[in-house]
């Protein structure tokens, strides 16, 4: 039977338990399912909105061989013009399970690309991943997005940070590293040392706000030209992407003798046994003139020390914003957040090298709003 | 001489998979070319589209499981000759 894609609608659900149950009986790791609903809790279409989800479904017959969601928004290039750009997640394919079934992943990718001609996917879990090793064979653009963390309380970082227990030495040393306060020590010097060096920014002032308004779009325009690509962050997308409903997030206002400079979203993430029982924080998005990071970065820092985190991470791609992190006593680590970029957007993006280093993605810019705080 | 559509095919199978397009016939599918994989499928699919300047969906993506088939598929969406 042919296999073709459609609109995931209600009347599929069914055949999308059945898909889901498959792959975990067929010993697919127990995060890869497809939505249970076919209609979207983040993100639903809405007339005339930019900033909306598609979902879709791979049918033989009627039944689900796979499935990939589209998130769809408008981004500003440094060419001056708005586009809207679509982001590719969640592809899943029976394939992963079932080698006949091994093409239906190339199908989902080809049906986004022409549902969406710019097309881009962001985060897929490192390199060494089949997403990601399949774009980088098509030739798509790509580099991962930095990684930062600054630890809050080392005793419980190096008590807690599952990936640093390796081995039983190594967990020995770690928590002798946690008893003794060495461990406390060096991350303080080495994050202070890193503060030290740090240029200081002029005083600004910080304030908590429960929703955004006005004051956000003359700040979206004037700040807009010094990137090569930034999703558009003006006071509409803001308000649909964090509504004030949703008090999970903290809102940051800041202002320096009275004018605004820029902005930050932060929010503690759900627990992940990676990080143990640490309560960890995130710099969820950002905004603000390159020359502003560092006043941004360490005001989202300092609202999460007060919110009690034992660890704050945040993953930013534009160079100044990732120096501004360094500047805030962050560390730099591995990132598995990756970004690609088809053919036709990393086309706008040329020389790619180059835009690389003004290219402004946060956590926000991917599907994990909704999933991971 | 003017290059069918199947030797212009044979020709992009031939830049995509690394063989002497000589090796390259309308028989020669996934089975016979080790290159030829899921990923390599997309690109050959591209690689049509880019050299014929069409628009392939992933159904008929599906249905060229050879090179003839891939260039009889192109054949059939190219604009006739108006003759």
């Amino acid at each position: 039977m042919p296999i073709v894609i459609e609109p995931y609608r209600e009347e599929h659900q069914p055949a999308v338990e059945e898909f889901n149950q498959r792959l975990r009986s067929g010993g697919a790791e127990p995060d890869l399912v497809f939505f249970r609903f076919a209609k979207q809790r983040w993100l639903p279409p809405t007339e005339g909105a930019g900033l909306y989800q598609e979902y879709f479904v791979a049918l033989e017959n009627r039944v689900v061989r796979g499935g990939y969601a589209l998130k769809h928004q408008d981004f500003f290039f440094a060419d001056g013009i708005t586009r809207n750009v679509a982001y590719y997640h969640h592809p899943l394919s029976e394939g992963i399970i079932n080698k006949s079934y091994a093409a239906v992943g190339g199908m989902l990718l080809k049906d986004a690309m022409n549902r969406s001609p710019l097309l881009y996917c962001l985060g897929m879990g490192g390199y060494d991943r089949p997403l990601p090793k399949m774009l980088v064979r098509l030739g798509w653009a790509h580099f991962p997005v930095p990684f930062y963390f600054r630890v809050v309380r080392p005793k419980r970082f190096f008590r807690e940070m599952q990936a640093l227990h390796t081995s039983p030495s190594r967990r020995l040393l770690l928590n002798l590293a946690a008893f003794t306060g060495t461990g406390w020590a060096g991350v303080k010097t080495i994050q202070g040392l890193q503060r030290l060096r740090a240029p200081r920014p002029a005083p600004f002032t910080m304030e908590k706000i429960e929703d955004f308004s006005d004051w956000i779009d003359p700040l979206w325009e004037r700040a807009k030209n010094h990137y090569a690509m930034t999703a558009v962050r003006d006071c509409q997308t803001l308000r649909t992407l964090y509504p004030a409903s949703d008090t999970h997030f903290t809102r940051l206002r800041l202002r320096r003798k009275g004018n605004d400079i820029g902005w930050a979203v932060v929010g503690e993430r759900r627990k992940d046994e990676k990080y143990g029982t640490m309560r960890v924080g995130s710099i969820v998005d950002c905004w603000a003139s390159p020359e502003d990071a560092l006043a941004v970065v360490r005001a989202a820092s300092a609202a999460l020390v007060d919110n009690g985190v034992d660890l704050i991470v945040s993953n930013l791609s534009h160079l100044l914003w990732a120096r501004a992190l360094e500047h805030a006593g962050f560390l730099n680590s591995p990132s598995s957040f990756i970004f690609a970029a088809g053919k036709n957007l990393s086309a706008l993006l040329q020389p790619f090298a180059e835009s690389q280093s003004r290219i402004h993605f946060t956590r926000a810019d991917g599907d994990g709003l909704p999933r991971n705080f | 001489m003017t290059l069918t559509i199947l030797d212009q095919v044979r020709g992009v199978a031939s830049d995509l998979f690394g063989l002497p397009v000589d090796r390259i016939r309308a028989e020669s599918s996934p089975e016979t070319i080790e290159a030829w994989d899921s990923t390599q499928h997309l690109n050959f699919v591209l690689a049509l589209e880019e050299k014929f300047g069409l628009q392939l969906s992933p159904e008929e993506m599906e249905q060229m499981r050879n090179v003839g088939e891939a260039a009889r598929l192109v054949e059939d969406k190219l604009p006739r000759d108006p003759r």
